[in-house]
């Protein structure tokens, strides 16, 4: 037998490591926390009213959880998303007078912008990606604050962005629906495409990847500016719905983001990550928020519940 | 110490089963005190897996070992810590960034009172160097700034503050050069004389005549021989362990062509390599000889481009590659198969499709998407024509052995149509058996044209069947060799730094 049986332990662990599991288990939990708001929440929680609520108001985050997965693949993090979030709504904001597609432009471009520092600060500034997106946090935050001058811009003429943010199609809010386009396309970009490979082969193995020809740093650069991109697009759906560019939104939105991926099996480690993992984590997160909220639970109990079903999750996906 | 005949060690009828496999199907292994007992058998054969329920790291499933004639609690490190048995595991399990003496104490540091005794215990740091007889290693150095074959002495000084009476060493030999090796030697026969017993794992089955006392031989989980005196020829080793079969374990040398395919011209960086040049033909196999620290590794890192040249310049079939890009390099046709497989080779927990693909993506492109039935079949091609065992192309490859995984390494620079191999160290962590197919199919590339160049530590390696060998001592290239005409002494005398010979230098 020509297997080396020297790492038959391995070979027995990966074998039960291949059930995926948090590919099983996550959906698992959102059907039973679907039976349990049925049951203490009758004729309310189990609407289809209720669950596109859910969707809508996990769409935000969970636009930018799928950028994060891919950061998350290389091996890196992003902090600064959430401040980004508001430095990219005010940005559109202060474009407002010239309508909404403008908006969308400005929202973009400063989201772009936001992620292509950070990668240049990590790949070409050579600081960790920690540090740098920690930065990133206070600066764009800043930034934020100071072109608004400290005070939400409206947008209650931009009727073309509010559609983007409070409309439906087909009697699908639109975020729901961008949030399953994008994390359809990203499932796609990690699974499908070169880039995808690559990522996940910086992360998992950054000098092997060097041998075989990759160029790690294209890479690590390509990921943030491609969170940048899903922040952008948050921005926009965030803004149109609250038909407000305000400075203080997305606040600890990055803390959200990286749970969900983290949860839903991505190492943090680098190289291992799923875009299914990540979209049923956002979608987890969301039942259970709602369901408190159904339940009139004050946002502390959200905060601890949210708290422990992370130590929860990941310390069961530890376990082989 | 006490008789040296009484049984040390007593493994009977060793069983281990995991689902679905038998490691161990019946081991028996009995080690005396003072005895340097030599276990040789092929990857998968069940050495590590035996010497591992030794060490308490595995529980047996069924037999039984005793030690001092006491049975041994199976499943317990701890216990087998606490009866004098110390492992040495192939991967060095020392922590680099704490200080010699911090390794050889870790986890029984001496105290006094509440703080740490450092006086006491580099004391006692130095009289352990002094009893392995390697007094050069300062208890103060971090472990990380020495040498391979300096940080199993300090493995071997830790086993020995735990007053070892079994001493087990895995593949103590694969990372030191020939020289180290010999000062190794000594070193285990120093603790042999003092009544140590040593269970030596090697797959360098030439080191079994020169060290052991005793043989034993496994192959698929059992012991196939034992009690094997060490003058036991290497050809009936072979044989015992392959199961009767013995094949000739280099190929022929196939001719090379006319065309220049890598023309390396003073290539520097100090201070790992000096002013090295060299040309490679379409289908020659080019040997780099010399110790471990002469620059070997370090030479193929920069014709690859892993690392920047302060000065020199590289072509490959008459194109100057750019400074300090391996993608560039790739590009024209270089392929690198590095020496520390796992960590820079691999992604251990990829299939064997993915680890060949990796290099070649952009083939398997198809508009924005990648083909993966074409990278399946592509790869898995490679994979069989290079017999890669078991024929499983989407396992993961940390499941395969070490030749096999060698082969998904190889398979990916087939995939890519290399027209030069830089191998570093091909049949490290490579069983006897496999090895003869790795050398076959480096000849086989070579016979298709392309240029090798192979770094060894093994010079027979090198010598039974590169064209040439280079010598390199001291980052710079001392001496060429014709492979088919010069011995290992012809070697050894330029790879051996003059003041290692002579005091005058």
């Amino acid at each position: 037998m020509a297997v080396d049986t020297d790492t038959t332990t391995v070979d027995a662990r990966s074998r039960l490591r291949q059930v995926p599991v948090q590919e099983l288990v996550l959906p698992i939990v959102i059907i039973a926390l679907i039976i349990v708001g049925a049951i203490i929440r009758p004729g309310i929680f189990l609407t289809s009213d209720n669950l596109l609520n859910v969707l809508t108001q996990a769409s935000i985050t969970g636009i930018i959880a799928i950028g994060m997965t891919f950061v998350i693949a290389t091996g890196g993090i992003d902090l600064s998303v959430g401040s980004a979030l508001a430095a990219a709504s005010i940005a559109g904001g202060l474009l407002m007078p010239f309508g909404s597609w403008m908006f969308m432009l400005g929202a973009l471009a400063m989201a772009l912008l936001i992620g292509a520092i950070n990668g240049a600060a990590i790949v070409w500034g050579k600081v960790v990606p920690f540090i740098a997106t920690l930065a990133m946090l206070t600066i764009a935050r800043g930034l934020a604050l100071w072109m608004a001058e400290r005070t939400p811009i409206s947008l209650i003429d931009l009727d073309i962005l509010q559609w983007f943010g409070s409309g439906r199609v087909l009697g699908i809010p639109i975020p729901a629906l961008i949030f399953v386009i994008v994390s359809i396309v990203g499932w796609v970009v990690l699974n499908r495409t070169t880039f995808g490979r690559r990522a996940v082969a910086v992360g998992g193995n950054r000098s092997a990847a060097r041998i075989a020809g990759i160029r790690p740093g294209r890479v690590i650069f390509a990921v943030y500016v491609l969170t940048g991109l899903c922040v952008g697009i948050s921005a926009i759906l965030l803004s149109g719905r609250l038909a407000s560019a305000s400075p203080v939104v997305g606040n600890l939105v990055e803390l959200d983001a990286i749970a969900a991926v983290v949860i839903g099996g991505t190492a943090l480690t680098g190289g291992k990550a799923t875009v299914t993992g990540t979209f049923f984590g956002v979608i987890t997160f969301g039942l259970i928020f709602n369901l408190l909220n159904l339940l009139n639970m004050p946002t502390e109990i959200q905060g601890i519940v949210k708290g422990l079903l992370i130590l929860v999750a990941v310390a069961l996906q530890r376990r082989d | 110490m006490s008789d040296a005949a009484s049984p040390l060690l007593e493994v009977r009828g060793l069983v281990k089963e995991y689902p679905g496999v038998r490691a161990l199907g019946g081991v028996d292994l009995t080690v005396t005190s003072g005895q340097v007992h030599c276990l040789i058998g092929q990857n998968g054969a069940g050495k590590s897996t035996l010497i591992k329920c030794v060490s308490g790291l595995v529980e047996p499933t069924a037999g039984e070992v005793r030690f001092e004639g006491e049975p041994l609690p199976v499943g317990d490190p701890n216990a087998s810590i606490a009866r004098g048995i110390a492992t040495i595991y192939q991967e060095l399990d020392l922590v680099p960034h704490l200080s010699v003496a911090q390794n050889v104490f870790l986890g029984h540091e001496h105290k006094r009172g509440p703080l740490l005794n450092r006086a006491a215990m580099h004391r006692e740091t130095r009289a352990l160097f002094a009893r392995l007889g390697d007094e050069g290693i300062p208890p103060t150095a971090e472990v990380s700034t020495l040498r391979p074959a300096q940080q199993q002495v300090v493995s071997m000084a830790r086993a020995l503050s735990h007053s070892a009476k079994l001493l087990i060493l895995d593949e103590p030999s694969a990372v030191l050069d020939d020289v180290e090796v010999e000062a190794l030697f000594g070193v285990v026969r120093r603790l042999a004389a003092e009544g140590v017993g040593v269970i030596w794992i090697s797959h360098r089955l030439g080191e079994v005549g020169e060290l052991g006392d005793v043989v034993t031989v496994l192959k698929e989980g059992r012991t196939v021989a034992t009690e094997l005196p060490p003058d036991t020829p290497v050809d009936t080793l072979i044989r015992h362990m392959v199961g009767g079969r013995m094949e000739a374990l280099f190929p022929d040398r196939g001719p090379f062509r006319e065309a220049t395919v890598l023309d390396v011209r003073g290539l520097t960086r100090a201070p790992d390599v000096f002013d090295a040049s060299f040309t490679l033909r379409e289908g020659e196999i080019l040997g780099l000889a010399g110790l471990v620290g002469s620059g070997r590794t370090e030479l193929l890192r920069l014709v690859y481009g892993l690392d920047p040249a302060q000065s020199g310049e590289v072509e490959v079939g008459g194109r100057r590659l750019p400074p300090a890009r391996p993608d560039l390099a790739i590009r024209a046709g270089l392929g690198l198969a590095p020496e520390e497989r796992k960590s820079e080779g691999l992604w251990l927990d990829w299939s064997m499709v993915r680890n060949t693909s990796i290099a070649d993506l952009s083939r398997f492109r198809r508009g924005p998407f990648t083909d993966l039935a074409g990278e399946r079949r592509d790869a898995t091609r490679h994979l069989r024509s290079l017999n890669t065992q078991p024929d499983a192309p989407e396992r993961a490859a940390r499941l395969f052995s070490g030749g096999n995984q060698q082969k998904a390494v190889l398979a990916r620079w087939l995939l890519r149509s290399c027209r030069v191999l830089l191998l570093d160290e091909p049949t490290r962590g490579v069983d006897v058996g496999a090895r003869s197919e790795i050398y076959r199919v480096i000849a086989d590339l070579a016979a298709n044209g392309i240029g090798i160049v192979m770094v060894s530590s093994e010079l027979a390696e090198l010598l039974g069947f590169c064209h040439r060998v280079l010598v390199l001592r001291e980052g710079r290239i001392v001496d060429e060799l014709d492979g088919a005409t010069s011995t290992e002494e012809d070697v050894l005398r330029s790879a051996v730094p003059v003041h290692h010979i002579t005091k005058a230098g």
